[in-house]
């Protein structure tokens, strides 16, 4: 039954593909939003409108709460912002300064995170993966990072839900917890092609998706056009991102997303409860009043806005005073290799994230190293493919040849889950920004688990290029998707939230973003970001856990403009 | 491996041997390519404009009829990486791409990457350290600038350079590898991201609102650019023994 509707099913309490509008792309209804006053205590305030924030905004807004998120970014409309451009496109990035230390110290830039509103996920790749039963509970399995306070069964509803709001595409899943995707898998291009047959030469099974791009229409998104551009924002409104997929339901329910809004500290009075957040706006400073917070403004920002909140119970900045604020951020070991066919591949067609394998998720001990990785191809436009040849050590002539030879080419690139590490972390720098924030300082180093990963991983990806019968292979070394910094615990110790996202020692405030993990996975982790802040808003909403106990205003707060 | 043979252009394939001559490819017949050669030579992206969105349109277009000014770097930076580019970008004759003006744009308006190192100045001040130790490094080899230094010389400098090896007064000051590193980014992005460049590698660029509809293997758009050699380009620069 469920593979006869394939595609057509509507996600329950999420109309936002039907509110967009046809023949626009931006998110209609803004001119009507709901408006609320600083002085006006709203239920809650979220700082970051990216994956965490705005399924959580979406959530409670449905359950009647009076939402305000506070977005350091614009309110981007597709149609007028964005374009089919690579170079174009460095505005969506985060793009103010921080410091990267370590000896392995992690680029930022275009491949680490976003602004705006729909956060990083408007120009990520849109690989949909869930987590692994297994990923919760290494520390008991294989004696390595930590186990989380819930389990993959605390999350598998909101897995549902969410594949099915985004809508995710793919073929059925027979890794981690065998599930089936709402939207029939897409047709692959050449390029994957290719990574296929050599997969299943090497004995290795892959499967198309899982990505959340639509596969028919949905709602008023339209069908993918396959134009290859999902790192540079989807014009087209196909590829999900919180914008398309949670921000217009959560409008229409009376959330008011002020964009351009950069939170510079969580306010805590003496009693220890939060009590809002001051921000800046076209340069003036604000402090919008609030019964809760929850910050999700992702694994860099959050740390740093909860360090730079100090008061006279956190000294050390909010939820800080085990020393546990920014520590156990990781980063994914993103090693690509790319393997040089005589045919046209043209791998600038089609979405960039199309066939992926979880075959070397789990730990095997014959590898000698703890947990594994993942492979899915990764399809990098021109500049993209530049940066990969001058990692593989060519320049001037050479690198020339081989930019020539683009349409031989298909790359490949695993996701290897390195260990949380106390000392890689968030901290303060010296420097400050534009707002007189001290900027973030990042500093990031491997263990040897990460390298013997990372060095397998490689092996295996030249192994099935060579089974594909690749001409000539060229790699590169880089990272990706940063998440930890503010990890859920059982103690106050050693993690910075509970298990219901809530600061240690403040009743009112949350943390609900990518920041939270205790462990990655190798797996892309937005869907699972998207799932702990739909369980989050269940909770809440439920009143399993209430920020206030025994308080809810009820006054009728807030107008439509 | 399959037949390495067929392969015989690609760098890593060619052992010690230098890279192929590009002026072995065929002269471009429509529109331009950097230096004029490539592998496409009767495709060229600007034919399809009209396919555009008048967005994407305007920014790529910008590239070509505003070349920006410039503002950010001195006269003898400006000589010394502008030579610079030139190496590593192998631009040795016209047509020649203006990297060099995109990035200064980019660094005078302050548009940065959004991130640093820690054992390394800002952007910006690690581009003027670039050009005063390329001069320097050619001023130790007896030469008066970067610029003016033989072409072999200005070659040997950017090797050390992307080696991390070079030492001295200004390198002293970098990580040197980093450094690479930082300037490189810039360079293919300003180089990758024109018009003549992806007429040169066969790129379909801007796809917004028309899309593709043939995927797969040897599968193209009709106004998708062929190959000029419907046999392998690679067999064939052997069998005309051109190698
Ligand atoms: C190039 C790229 C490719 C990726 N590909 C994939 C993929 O294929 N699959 C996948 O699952 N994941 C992918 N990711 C990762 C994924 O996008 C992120 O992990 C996810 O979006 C993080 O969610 P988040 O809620 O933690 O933060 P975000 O989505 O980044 O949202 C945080 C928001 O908070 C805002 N903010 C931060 N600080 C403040 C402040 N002080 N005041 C106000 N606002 C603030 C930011 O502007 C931002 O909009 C990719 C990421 C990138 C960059
Ligand atoms: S390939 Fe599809 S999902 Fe990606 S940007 Fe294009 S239309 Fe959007």
């Amino acid at each position: 039954m469920r593979a006869v509707l394939k595609g057509s099913l509507r996600p329950k309490d999420n109309d936002s593909a039907y509110l967009l509008d046809v023949h626009r792309r931006g998110v209609p209804g803004r001119e009507r939003m709901c408006r609320y006053q600083d002085s006006d205590e709203v239920d809650m305030l979220i700082v970051g409108c990216g994956a965490g924030g705005s399924v959580l905004a979406q959530r409670l807004a449905r359950a009647g709460w009076r939402v305000v998120v506070l977005e350091r970014g614009p309110f981007w409309d597709p149609d007028s912002d964005w374009v089919s451009d690579e170079e174009g496109s460095s505005h969506l990035y985060w793009n103010d300064k921080r410091i990267v230390g370590g000896s392995d110290p992690v680029a930022m830039g275009k491949n680490n995170s976003g602004h705006g509103v729909g956060g990083s996920m408007v120009h990520y790749a849109g690989y949909a993966p869930r987590f692994h039963p297994s990923d919760f509970d290494v520390k008991a399995r294989d004696g390595v990072g930590a186990d989380w306070p819930i389990g993959y069964w605390d999350l598998k509803p909101h897995f549902e839900r969410v594949e099915r709001e985004l809508p995710v595409a793919g073929q059925d899943w027979p890794w981690g917890d065998p599930h089936r995707y709402p939207h029939s898998p897409h047709p692959i291009g050449g390029a994957a092609e290719r990574a296929w047959a050599g997969a299943r030469a090497h004995g290795i099974e892959m499967r198309v998706g899982p990505v959340a791009i639509t596969n028919g229409v949905f709602g008023n998104r339209p069908h993918c056009i396959y134009r290859g551009f999902c790192l540079q924002g989807c014009k087209v409104n196909a590829k999900a991102s919180p914008l398309v997929t949670h921000v217009p339901d959560a409008i229409e329910h009376g959330v008011e997303i002020r964009a351009d809004a950069m939170a510079v500290r969580i306010e805590v009075d003496d009693a220890g409860r939060c009590t809002g957040v001051t921000y800046l706006r076209a340069g003036r400073e604000r402090f919008q009043r609030a019964g809760a917070v929850a910050v999700c403004g992702y694994s860099i920002e959050s740390p740093r806005l909860l360090l730079n909140s100090t008061s006279s119970g956190f000294p050390a900045g909010v939820g800080n005073n085990a020393d546990q604020v920014g520590r156990y951020l990781m980063v994914q070991g993103a090693p690509q290799i790319a393997g040089r066919f005589p045919e046209l591949l043209r791998m600038y067609k089609a979405p960039p994230p199309e066939v992926s394998s979880e075959h070397f998720y789990e730990t095997d001990q014959a590898r000698g190293f703890a947990r594994g990785f993942s492979i899915q191809t990764v399809s990098p436009l021109p500049i993209g493919w530049a940066e990969h040849v001058l990692a593989d050590g060519h320049r001037g002539a050479a690198l020339r040849e081989y930019m020539r030879d683009y349409n031989h080419w298909s790359v490949l690139g695993a996701l290897c889950e390195l260990l949380p590490q106390s000392e890689n972390r968030v901290t303060l720098a010296g420097e400050t920004d534009q707002f007189d924030m001290p900027i973030a300082r990042f500093d990031y180093s491997q263990c040897d688990n990460d390298r013997a990963n990372i060095a397998y991983a490689k092996q295996t990806m030249h192994d099935i290029w060579e089974a594909a019968g690749a001409q000539d292979v060229l790699s590169i070394d880089r990272y990706a998707h940063l998440v930890g910094g503010c990890r859920m615990g059982t103690n106050a110790d050693a993690s910075v939230i509970d298990q219901d996202h809530r600061v240690w020692g403040v009743p009112n405030l949350f943390v609900c973003d990518g920041s939270v993990m205790p462990t990655q996975g190798s797996a892309n982790p937005a869907l699972t970001i998207m799932a702990l802040a739909s369980r989050l808003g269940e909770r809440l909403t439920a009143k399993r856990v209430t920020p206030q106990p025994g308080h809810r205003a009820n006054a009728p707060l807030g107008a439509r403009a | 491996m399959a037949d390495e043979a067929k392969a015989g252009h690609l760098p890593n394939l060619r052992g010690t041997a230098a890279p192929a001559d590009p002026y072995r490819l065929p002269r471009q017949r429509r529109g331009q390519t950097p230096q004029m050669h490539g592998r496409y030579p009767d495709y060229d992206v600007l034919d399809e404009i009209a396919e555009w969105d008048e967005l994407t349109r305007g920014v790529v277009l910008g590239r070509l009829d505003d070349v920006p000014p410039r503002r950010f770097f001195t006269e003898p930076e400006w000589n010394a990486l502008t030579a610079f580019c030139d190496v590593v970008l192998a631009q040795d004759s016209d047509p020649r791409i203006p990297v060099l003006a995109y990035i200064d744009e980019k660094l005078h308006v302050g548009r940065l990457d959004g991130f640093q190192y820690a054992d390394m100045p800002d952007d910006r001040d690690t581009w003027r350290l670039v050009a005063q130790g390329l001069d320097e490094a050619a001023q130790a080899a007896g030469a008066a600038s970067y610029e003016s230094a033989p072409c072999e010389v200005r070659a040997r400098i950017a090797g050390e350079f992307s080696d991390g090896k070079p030492r001295g007064d200004v390198w002293d000051e970098l990580n040197v590898a980093r450094a690479f590193a930082v300037v490189m980014r810039s360079v293919l992005a300003a180089f990758y991201s024109h018009p003549w460049a992806w007429n040169e590698i066969g790129f379909g660029g801007p796809a917004y609102p028309r899309g593709y509809a043939r995927l797969g293997i040897d599968l193209g758009e009709a106004w998708e650019g062929g190959e000029a050699l419907d046999v392998d380009p690679v067999s064939d620069v052997k069998d005309r023994g051109l190698e």
